[in-house]
């Protein structure tokens, strides 16, 4: 048998939109085949059909010698098809042999009583584990381990399931650079078992290092399939996005130099939980300071404390040479900071606000008194402020009446960036901008990074993309273990120099 | 009309669609008093109080949470307005006094629940008790009769009309201004609507929990008046069991329990489709210990007939 699965012209329409047109892909045994594409590309579209939750309105899918025009979860489930999706399914209140069970615990009969078997169950489940090198009890509760450990349970859930396909959506957004040569390490031990992996990634780098076949996908249709083995990581973005993606985005370095004017400046900052201590740090006139390291160094932590949504023991912060008195997140928006985090879903945006109520709430606490409890609405002006940002950051929703949370990734965040840019802030603080956000969105946040860089505005990034940092920063502060641990000019930054103040060498 | 407009509005005018139902199936069971004037005066009075305790209440649900104790709030006050004007403090004196006592309890519950960090239905649900206590140490258990009749006339007519029912309205009209004019509020509805996402945007989550503890309280005070001026007594069991009804009246009125939705127009809505149902129940003579079963029923029947019309038009 040649291929896993082959699905043929694929087809998948909903009221008024074609999201997936005529789309063909096949999986050979022991192949990674990277699905790659813009968010709305289709490729999600294309692999519900393959779990199951979609139904195709045309096309059809050869699985086991059978043609099937649609699947049904079950059918998905008996010809060995695993799906892991970005937000993991594991159920933390359980140990990780249960979430390998769940739903057909192995059972022993005593006195007419179905019970668990635990032992037979632990060691099933050990083997699956020792087969990916997952070093745990399997009694250990999913609580008490990390995400990417996480992740690994629900791969050892899939081989326990048999799988023959295992389908990843986006497996690495959110590991470190460890934690991804470990699940990369371990896709490859799959592969020699002859399983297939459809492999959803927006990260290029890792297609070359992971991938043996990609196909691209652009807005519902399908581009080309190509060997990885044949093309450079470059060829494939004009694939995606159909534009080339240019320009650098660093900035004038002479201009920075001889300006040499501070806008902000930090001394001494430590947190009072420690995962931050004794940061320095310096943004000049026109410049992008980028913050390197691992998840978990501390550079989120020392940016929630500038930003006031932490407690700081001690730190001093000047704006233009003055000094601040941070104490909350909104002393801090009143004296011009601000910051994008990481999760827009979480700490980013309302889900019940639209876009036009959304961009206003930083505009009505800067000008209200008493921490914001004073003041009237203007409607009116909300709307045209939140009309004129959408314009300035060419964000695309038919119109500020449209709730934040039904735009996409990029639009959300360029709504947040609009937010603040809404108060005039000085300092940004950019926490992962361009996290879970397909190319052309990506390009065009670096650019808005750089406009504001040019309007006098101190940008902070803090990114574990090191190709970002590298593209987009004019110097780069590499954290370790809460402390900064080096710092770098972009002329002679590179990714193994970050690297190297990452992690402990000695 | 196509099923979207139908469905917007269904949104708007759901509520008051399922009031306008009961009242068409109370003229039907009762035509001879139902729909008189009278009646219609004495719906507004008896919603007065439920009114205005789901008013506190929907600041409460508004921010994800709830308040449990508004109705012994609505007690507390009514029992210590009483002891001063016994005491012949002044009328206006021993309302703005009781006001003031309401804000201190709602400061106890919001200072409790960002101290403790604590879900509300914790903390009120301790505080309820505890006010609901306090209540009867100090009134030692017995009502308190004999109020001065200046105080009796808050509860009484002008133009024909009950005063109380003016002031809910007039409440309704100020309420419905605050919540849609001004940044306070707006900053409520983000808190409710993610409460990280408020902090990381400026907003001070701590404060402005406070706030709406002390306004849901504070509402539940001015209740708490009405009710003791009309009974003309200060029963320390009064309002007893009227969270539920406060509650009720925010779910029958739209407001969201996942936070950050929710409108006053609608709330006044759901504590008159609450007095409604209590006035049918009385003319219609059922005795009072099947009332309560009949309004549990009611309450869940309203609230899902309203989803299920709304649901079978979805898209």
């Amino acid at each position: 048998m040649e291929y896993l699965v082959e699905m043929k012209n694929m087809t998948m329409k909903f009221p008024g939109v074609v999201a997936l047109n005529k789309v063909s892909f096949n999986l050979r045994p022991g192949e990674v085949h990277v699905l790659l594409g813009e968010n709305g590309a289709g490729k999600s579209t294309l692999v519900k059909m393959l779990s199951g939750i979609n139904k195709p309105t045309e096309g059809e899918i050869v699985l086991g010698g059978k043609t099937y025009s649609s699947l049904t979860p079950r059918e998905s489930a008996e010809n060995k098809i695993a799906i892991i999706y970005q937000e993991l399914s594991v159920v933390d209140e359980l140990t990780i042999a249960e979430n390998l069970y769940v739903g057909k615990l192995p059972y022993k009969k005593i006195a007419g009583l179905k019970l668990v078997d635990y032992k037979y169950m632990n060691q099933e489940a050990q083997k699956y584990m020792d087969e990916i090198g997952l070093k745990k009890s399997p009694s250990t509760l999913v609580q008490d381990i990390s995400i990417s450990e996480k992740q690994q349970v629900e791969i050892a859930k899939a081989l326990a399931a048999k799988a023959r396909i295992i389908i990843m959506d986006e497996p690495t957004s959110s590991l470190s650079i460890e934690e991804t040569e470990e699940l990369f390490r371990i896709i490859r031990r799959l592969k020699e078992n002859g399983i297939g992996i459809i492999y959803i990634s927006h990260k290029l780098k890792e297609i070359k290092e992971i991938g043996d076949r990609v196909t691209v996908l652009k807005d519902g249709g399908y581009v080309d399939t190509k060997d990885v083995a044949d093309l450079e990581v470059e060829d494939l973005i004009p694939m995606m996005v159909g534009r080339k993606i240019t320009g650098n985005h660093l900035g004038d370095r002479e201009q920075i130099e001889k300006d040499n004017e501070v806008i902000f400046k930090v001394e001494n900052l430590t947190r009072k939980d420690k995962t931050a201590r004794n940061i320095s740090f310096e943004v000049r006139k026109g410049e992008i300071l980028g913050f390197g390291g691992l998840i978990g160094a501390g550079r989120s932590e020392c940016m929630e404390g500038i930003f006031g949504a932490k407690p700081i023991t001690s730190g001093k912060i000047y704006l233009r040479g003055k000094e601040l008195k941070i104490t909350d997140t909104y002393s801090a928006l009143k004296q011009g900071i601000a910051m994008v985090t990481e999760n827009r879903r979480e700490t980013g945006f309302f889900q019940n606000f639209n876009i036009w109520k959304e961009t206003s709430v930083t505009t009505n606490l800067k000008k209200s008194t008493f921490g914001g409890m004073t003041g009237l609405l203007n409607e009116k002006a909300e709307r045209e402020k939140a009309e004129e940002e959408v314009k300035a950051l060419n964000t695309k929703c038919s119109g500020v009446d449209q709730m934040t949370v039904n735009l996409s990734g990029g639009n959300q965040q360029k709504v947040i960036i609009g937010k603040w840019l809404a108060v005039d802030s000085d300092v940004f603080i950019f926490d992962e901008p361009t996290k879970g956000i397909d190319v052309g969105a990506k390009s065009e946040i670096y650019n808005i990074m750089r406009q504001m860089a040019n309007a006098g505005k101190a940008i902070i990034v803090v990114s574990s993309e090191m190709p970002e940092l590298l593209k987009t920063c004019d110097r780069i502060i590499v954290f370790r273990n809460g402390e900064i641990s080096g710092t770098l000019n972009s002329e002679d930054a590179t990714e193994e120099k970050i690297m190297y103040a990452a992690v402990a060498v000695d | 009309m196509t099923r979207a407009k139908f469905k917007s509005f269904w949104d708007k005018f759901g509520t008051l669609s399922i009031l306008i139902l009961i009242m068409i199936c109370l003229s039907i069971a009762s035509p001879k008093y139902f729909m008189t004037l009278d009646n219609i005066k004495q719906i507004g009075l008896q919603s007065t109080v439920y009114i205005l305790l789901a008013f506190g209440e929907f600041f409460a649900i508004l921010l994800a949470g709830i308040d449990l104790s508004v109705g012994s709030v609505a007690a507390l006050v009514g029992t210590f307005i009483a002891m001063m004007l016994k005491a012949n403090v002044p009328v206006p004196l021993a309302i703005l006094i009781g006001l003031l006592i309401s804000l201190v309890l709602g400061a106890v519950n919001g200072l409790l629940i960002n101290a403790l960090d604590l879900h509300p239905f914790v903390v009120t649900l301790g505080t309820n008790t505890i006010f609901r206590g306090v209540t009867l140490v100090i009134s030692k258990g017995s009502p308190i009769f004999g109020l001065p009749a200046s105080f009796k006339g808050i509860s009484g007519y002008v133009l024909g009309f009950p005063i109380p029912f003016i002031f809910a309205l007039v409440m309704s009209a100020i309420l419905i201004w605050f919540t849609n004019q001004t940044v306070v509020a707006r900053n409520l509805y983000a808190l409710g609507g993610n409460k990280q996402a408020a902090w990381y945007s400026g907003i001070n989550t701590r404060n402005f929990t406070l706030f709406a503890h002390m306004l849901a309280s504070f509402l539940a005070g001015v209740a708490g008046v009405i009710m003791t001026s009309r009974v003309g007594a200060a029963e320390p069991t009064a309002g007893e069991g009227y969270e539920t009804y406060a509650i009720a009246s925010c779910i029958i009125g739209g407001t969201s329990f996942f936070g950050g939705k929710g409108k006053i127009f609608g709330v006044l809505l759901g504590g008159l489709t609450i007095g409604t149902i209590t006035n049918g129940l009385n003319i219609l003579n059922v005795s009072s210990y099947w009332q309560k079963v009949v309004m549990g029923a009611l309450i869940i029947a309203s609230v899902a007939l309203e989803k299920l019309v709304g649901s079978t038009v979805k898209d």
